[in-house]
C-alpha cells in the first residue's frame, strides 16, 4: 500500500480547487467502532483513504501468555462481542485440539445452538446498523427487539446477556432447563415472520437499493488475495462456508442447510447490497440449523469430565501446537496456540475476520463518495474489538 | 491433498531452500528458508493442484532460540491447507534492543499480508524486506518496543501518565520528582496463580482499613 | 388585523395612528412567536411519540405524567440553561447571526398565512410568492452556520444545503404554479374561497394531484427531512452544519425546521386541500374558530405524514437527490403546469369533454 502522496494543485480552466483531507474520526456514528480512516476528498468524492485502527487494543494476545488457558475464554468473548459463543467456539476447539479432547455429544449440539443464535443476533445488529448508517433509523429497534429475545434465551443458560462465557474447553458451561428448547423453537417461529417484515422495510426499498447496489464492488479475486472471508467473501459469489466445507463441529455435517451467495441481484456482482443480502439469508439458514438442532440434543454430559476437574487445577498441555478456524458472523476467526508445556501458552494469537475484511477497505473507498464510503464500512459488518483485539 | 502431497509437490517443484513436513505436530508444517520463501508461497499459490487463494494467518513466534514467522495458507477450491514456517535464528546475546530478525515479505503474492505484517513488525519486531509501507498499526507511531517480545520491559509512563499498578498516583506525586522505575518483566509462562500486588502501597489514614482480596471490605480509608 | 386597530384606537387606549399600528402589530407578532413557540415544542413531542410508536416502543412517558407532554418544555428550558459554546477559531458574527436568519426567514413567511376568514395578520396580495421567497432566506443562514463553524463537518453540510434547497425550490415553484393557474391569484385567500365554491383544488383535474405530491416531495427537501436530510446527515456528518452549535442556538435550528414543516404543510393544506373548507359543510358561516381548527387538523395530518416518512424510509445520496429535484420532479412538474393550463382552457376536469 503505497504511502499517500502529496497532493498537488490542480488547475483546470483557471479554477484552482483545493483537496479537502477529512478526518472520519474515531468517535463517528458510523465507524461502528474506534475506527479512523484519513479521507482525503475532492467535494464530495474520497481520492484516498488510509485507515488507522488500534484505539482498542486491549493486549489480548499479551494476556494470553500470562493467563491460563481456560481462564483466557473471557478475553475471548471481549474480542468480537457481538458474537462471542462463535470467538469461544474457535477458542475451546483450538484447546481441545492441542490437549486432544473432544467434547461430549449433548455439548456439540448446544454449542451450535448456542452459536447459532449468536449469528442470528450479530446479523440483527449488521442489519439494525447499517439502517442507521443509510437513515433509516426505524429497522434498528425491529431488530434489537429480536436480539432481546435471543439474549433473554441464551441468558438462561449462561447467565450473561452478551459476553456469555458460555461456550469452554471440553464443553458448555452449564445444562439448559427442560423448557429451553422448545422457547427456542419458539423464537424461531416469531423470528422467521419477522424477518419477512424487515425485507419490506429495508431490503427491497428502492433509496436503500439505490444506496448500495453498485457501490463497494468486491471482485471475487480481490477478496480472496486480501483474507476476506464470511459474508464479504460470499457476497463476491465465493460459495465456501466452513461450517460445510471444513465442518470443525461434526453436527454441522448432520444438519441440512444453504449457504447463500451474493449473485448481484440489484447491481453488480459482489457490492454493498449483496452482502447485506448473504447476511440476512444467512440469519434463516441459522434458523433452519438451529430447529433441526433442537431436535437432536440428545442427553449426557456436557462437559467432559477430565477438563471439568481441570477448572480447578489448571491444565498444562504437552508441547505443540494448533490452529483452528471457525466461521463467526464476520468470517473466519482463527487461532494459533503455542505451547511449551505450561500453564499459559507462549503464544496465542487470534487471527480477527474483520482484520483482513477491513484491510481492503483502503482499496474500495477511492472514487466513490463519502456516502457510499459508509455504506461500504457498513457492509464490511466490522468489530473494532476483534480488528484490535 | 494432504500436507504429504503437498509437501511433495512443492519439494519437487525445483525451489531449493524447502525443509522436511514435520508431520509430528498437530498441523503438519513445512519449514523453508527465508531466501526461498517468497518463492515457494507463489507456487503454492499458483501451482494448479496446490491453488492456495487466501492466505489465512501470519504469524510470529518467539522461541528461546529462534523467531519463527508461521503462514497459514489454504485452498478453497482444493479444500486444502497448509503451514509454512521460517526460522530466523537468534544470534548469540540477541536480546529485544538488539535483534531485529528479516524475512522478505509476502505481501506481493497475497495483499493480505500487508496488514498482518505490519502486526507482526509491531508487536514481535520482525522485518519484512520489501513490504511496501511497513509501519506500526496497533500501537501509536510513536511506540518504542515490540510488546509480545519476551523480554520486553514495560515501560514505566507514557505521556506523563504512570503505567505501574502500585505506582504513585499522578495527583500525589510530588511536582519535579522523576518518574518511579519500570517493574521488571516476569517470567513469561507464569500464570497469574498468586493474586496481585495490592494496589496502592500508599500508606492510610490512621484508623483505615484496605479492600484487599480475602480481608472482608473495609471501610473507606481516610486517605480517600 | 383591522379590528385590532380599531381596538387599539377606540376607549380605553385611545391610540392614534402609528400608535394603534404599532399597538397592533406587536401584539400580533406576539402571539404568532407564542403560537410558533408552543407548536414546535407540540410537534416536537409529537415527533418523538411518532417516532418511538413506529419504533416499538413508548417515546417521553414521565415528564409531566401524561405520556410526557411536559417534555418539550423541560428541553426548552435546558437548552435555555446550557452553556454558550462558540468554537474558538470560529467566524463569531456568523456563527451569531445565523440561526437568527435562518428562523426569521420562515418566521416572515408566517405573517401572510390565513388561519381563517379575517384571521391573518398581514393580507398580502402576493401571498405564496412572498412565502416562498422570504422561505428561502434560510438557505443563507444555513450556509452562514456551516462556514462559520469551522469544521469540515460542517461546511459538507451547508454546501449540501446550499445545492439542495436552491435545487428543488425550482419544482416547488412550479408545481405550485398549478393551483395558481386554475384560482388565477396569489392571495392565500383567494384559494380558500375559491375551494369553497367549486370543492378542493386537487380533485379538480389529474394533474393537480401530481402537482401536489410534487410540491409535498420539494417542500420536504426544502424543510431538509427525510429522506432528504442530507445536511444534517446524522451518520455521515454527525450533525451537519449544526454540529457545532449546542443550547439556544441550536433551538433556534430546531425552531426552524418544524416552522418550515408547518409552513409547507400548510400550503399544501390551503392550495389543494381546500383550506378551511370542508366538502359538506358550509365552514365561514360558522365563527371563526372552526376555520382554524379545520386548517390545523389539515396541516397536522400533513406533518404526521412528513414525520411518517422521515421514519420509515433511509436518505438519499446526494447525486441521487440532485437527480431526483432535476431530472424527475421539474419535467413532471412543468407537464402539470401545461397539462392543466390546457385543461382549464379547453373547459375539461377529469376526463376530456366533461366540465371542470
Amino acid at each position: 500500500m503505497e504511502a499517500l502522496e502529496l497532493y498537488t494543485a490542480d488547475v483546470q480552466d483557471d479554477v484552482w480547487t483545493e483537496e479537502l483531507k477529512l478526518n472520519l474520526g474515531p468517535q463517528h456514528p458510523s465507524t461502528h467502532g474506534v475506527l479512523r480512516v484519513e479521507l482525503k476528498m475532492d467535494g464530495e468524492i474520497i481520492t484516498a483513504a488510509r485507515s488507522d485502527i488500534g484505539y482498542l487494543h486491549r493486549c489480548a494476545e499479551k494476556i494470553g501468555e500470562n493467563v491460563s488457558y481456560l481462564q483466557f475464554t473471557p478475553y475471548t468473548d471481549r474480542m468480537d462481542y457481538l458474537a462471542a459463543c462463535n470467538n469461544e467456539l474457535a477458542w475451546s476447539l483450538a484447546v481441545e485440539k492441542l490437549l486432544g479432547v473432544e467434547a461430549p455429544e449433548r455439548a456439540q449440539w448446544l454449542r451450535v445452538i448456542a452459536c447459532e443464535l449468536n449469528r442470528i443476533a450479530s446479523h440483527l445488529i449488521a442489519f439494525g446498523t447499517y439502517g442507521i448508517d443509510m437513515g433509516a433509523n426505524t429497522p434498528f429497534f425491529y431488530a434489537f427487539r429480536e436480539r432481546e429475545a435471543i439474549m433473554a434465551l441464551l441468558e438462561r443458560p449462561a447467565g450473561s446477556r452478551m459476553l456469555y462465557n458460555y461456550v469452554r474447553p471440553g464443553g458448555v458451561a452449564h445444562d439448559i432447563d427442560e423448557r429451553w428448547l422448545p422457547d427456542v423453537l419458539a423464537f424461531c417461529d416469531e423470528f422467521e415472520r419477522r424477518w419477512a417484515e424487515y425485507n419490506q422495510i429495508l431490503s427491497t426499498n428502492k433509496i436503500f437499493i439505490a444506496r448500495t447496489a453498485n457501490v463497494g464492488v468486491l471482485p471475487r479475486e480481490m477478496a480472496l488475495a486480501w483474507g476476506c472471508t464470511g459474508p464479504v467473501l460470499r457476497g463476491s459469489g465465493v460459495r465456501w462456508d466452513l461450517r460445510r466445507d471444513v465442518p470443525y463441529l461434526w453436527p454441522y455435517g448432520e444438519v441440512e442447510f444453504d449457504v447463500p451467495v451474493g449473485e448481484g441481484t440489484h447491481g453488480t456482482l459482489g457490492d454493498c447490497w449483496d452482502r447485506y443480502w448473504v447476511r440476512m439469508r444467512e440469519m434463516i439458514e441459522s434458523v433452519r440449523i438451529i430447529r433441526q438442532a433442537c431436535a437432536r440434543v440428545p442427553s449426557g454430559d456436557f462437559m467432559d469430565k477430565a477438563m471439568a476437574r481441570a477448572y480447578k487445577t489448571p491444565v498444562k498441555p504437552p508441547k505443540g501446537e494448533a490452529y483452528m478456524r471457525c466461521e463467526n458472523p464476520r468470517g473466519e476467526l482463527g487461532f494459533y496456540l503455542v505451547s511449551e508445556g505450561g500453564a499459559s501458552p507462549i503464544r496465542c494469537r487470534a487471527r480477527g475476520p474483520s482484520f483482513c475484511n477491513l484491510s481492503v477497505l483502503e482499496a474500495l473507498l477511492p472514487g466513490c463518495m463519502i456516502a457510499d464510503g459508509v455504506a461500504i464500512i457498513g457492509s464490511l459488518d466490522i468489530v473494532l474489538g476483534e480488528v484490535d483485539r | 491433498m494432504k500436507e504429504a502431497e503437498l509437501h511433495a509437490r512443492l519439494a519437487a517443484s525445483g525451489l531449493t531452500g524447502i525443509g522436511a513436513l514435520d508431520t509430528s505436530a498437530r498441523d503438519p508444517f513445512v519449514t523453508v528458508e527465508a531466501g526461498a520463501l517468497v518463492a515457494a508461497l507463489t507456487f503454492l499459490r499458483d501451482d494448479p493442484e496446490c491453488r492456495m487463494e487466501m492466505l489465512h494467518n501470519v504469524t510470529a513466534v518467539e522461541r528461546a532460540d529462534a523467531m519463527e514467522v508461521v503462514y497459514h495458507v489454504c485452498s478453497l477450491a482444493r479444500h486444502h491447507t497448509l503451514t509454512v514456517k521460517v526460522r530466523l535464528p537468534r544470534p548469540a546475546g540477541g536480546t529485544h534492543d538488539t535483534w531485529i530478525p528479516e524475512v522478505p515479505s509476502v505481501a506481493g503474492v497475497w495483499a493480505a499480508a500487508d496488514w498482518h505484517e505490519r502486526e507482526q513488525w509491531d508487536l514481535l519486531g520482525v522485518r519484512f524486506t520489501g513490504h511496501p509501507d511497513l509501519r506500526r498499526i496497533l500501537l501509536p507511531a510513536e511506540w518504542i518496543g515490540h510488546p509480545l517480545r519476551k523480554d520486553y520491559v514495560y515501560p514505566g509512563e507514557h505521556g506523563g501518565i504512570p503505567l505501574e499498578l502500585d505506582a504513585v498516583p499522578l495527583y500525589e506525586r510530588a511536582p519535579g520528582s522523576p518518574p518511579p522505575p519500570a517493574r521488571p518483566a516476569r517470567a513469561a509462562g507464569t500464570p497469574l496463580e498468586q493474586p496481585p500486588a495490592p494496589f496502592s502501597t500508599r500508606p492510610l489514614a490512621a484508623g483505615g482499613k484496605t479492600c484487599e482480596p480475602g480481608q472482608g471490605g473495609g471501610e473507606r480509608g481516610g486517605a480517600h | 388585523m383591522q379590528a385590532l386597530i380599531d381596538f387599539f384606537a377606540a376607549p380605553p387606549f385611545g391610540l392614534q395612528g402609528a400608535l394603534a399600528l404599532s399597538a397592533a402589530y406587536a401584539v400580533c407578532i406576539g402571539s404568532l412567536l407564542g403560537f410558533i413557540t408552543v407548536y414546535a415544542m407540540f410537534a416536537i413531542w409529537m415527533e418523538r411519540k411518532v417516532a418511538a410508536h413506529m419504533q416499538v416502543r413508548f417515546g417521553p412517558m414521565e415528564t409531566g405524567g401524561w405520556h410526557g407532554w411536559a417534555q418539550s418544555l423541560a428541553d426548552a428550558v435546558k437548552l435555555l440553561f446550557k452553556e454558550d459554546l462558540i468554537p474558538a477559531q470560529a467566524n463569531k458574527v456568523l456563527f451569531w447571526i445565523a440561526p437568527a436568519v435562518v428562523f426569521c426567514g420562515v418566521f416572515a413567511g408566517f405573517v401572510a398565512i390565513p388561519f381563517a376568514v379575517g384571521v391573518q395578520i398581514a393580507d398580502v396580495d402576493l401571498g405564496v410568492f412572498f412565502i416562498i421567497a422570504v422561505a428561502a432566506v434560510e438557505v443563507v443562514g444555513v450556509i452562514m452556520a456551516g462556514w462559520a463553524s469551522n469544521s469540515k463537518y460542517s461546511l459538507f453540510g451547508a454546501v449540501r444545503e446550499a445545492a439542495q434547497v436552491v435545487s428543488y425550490e425550482v419544482p416547488a415553484a412550479v408545481a405550485l404554479l398549478v393551483p395558481i393557474l386554475v384560482v388565477g391569484s396569489l392571495r392565500l385567500g383567494d384559494f380558500n374561497a375559491w375551494q369553497e365554491e367549486h370543492g378542493w383544488l386537487v380533485l379538480r383535474n389529474p394533474f393537480l394531484p401530481v402537482a401536489a405530491l410534487i410540491f409535498f416531495i420539494a417542500s420536504l427537501a426544502g424543510c431538509k427531512r427525510a429522506p432528504f436530510d442530507l445536511p444534517e446527515a446524522e451518520s455521515e456528518l454527525v450533525s451537519g452544519f449544526h454540529t457545532e452549535y449546542s443550547g439556544m442556538r441550536f433551538s433556534f435550528f430546531f425552531l426552524e425546521e418544524y416552522a418550515s414543516m408547518f409552513v409547507s404543510s400548510l400550503l399544501v393544506a390551503t392550495l389543494f386541500f381546500g383550506g378551511w373548507t370542508l366538502p359538506f359543510v358550509d365552514v365561514s358561516a360558522a365563527p371563526a374558530p372552526v376555520g382554524v381548527v379545520v386548517l390545523l387538523a389539515k396541516t397536522f395530518f400533513f406533518i404526521f405524514v412528513q414525520m411518517w416518512l422521515r421514519w420509515t424510509l433511509p436518505r438519499l445520496r446526494v447525486d441521487q437527490m440532485m437527480a431526483m429535484g432535476w431530472k424527475y420532479l421539474l419535467p413532471w412538474a412543468l407537464l402539470c403546469v401545461v397539462g392543466t393550463a390546457a385543461f382549464e382552457a379547453w373547459g375539461w376536469g377529469w376526463l376530456p369533454l366533461s366540465g371542470g
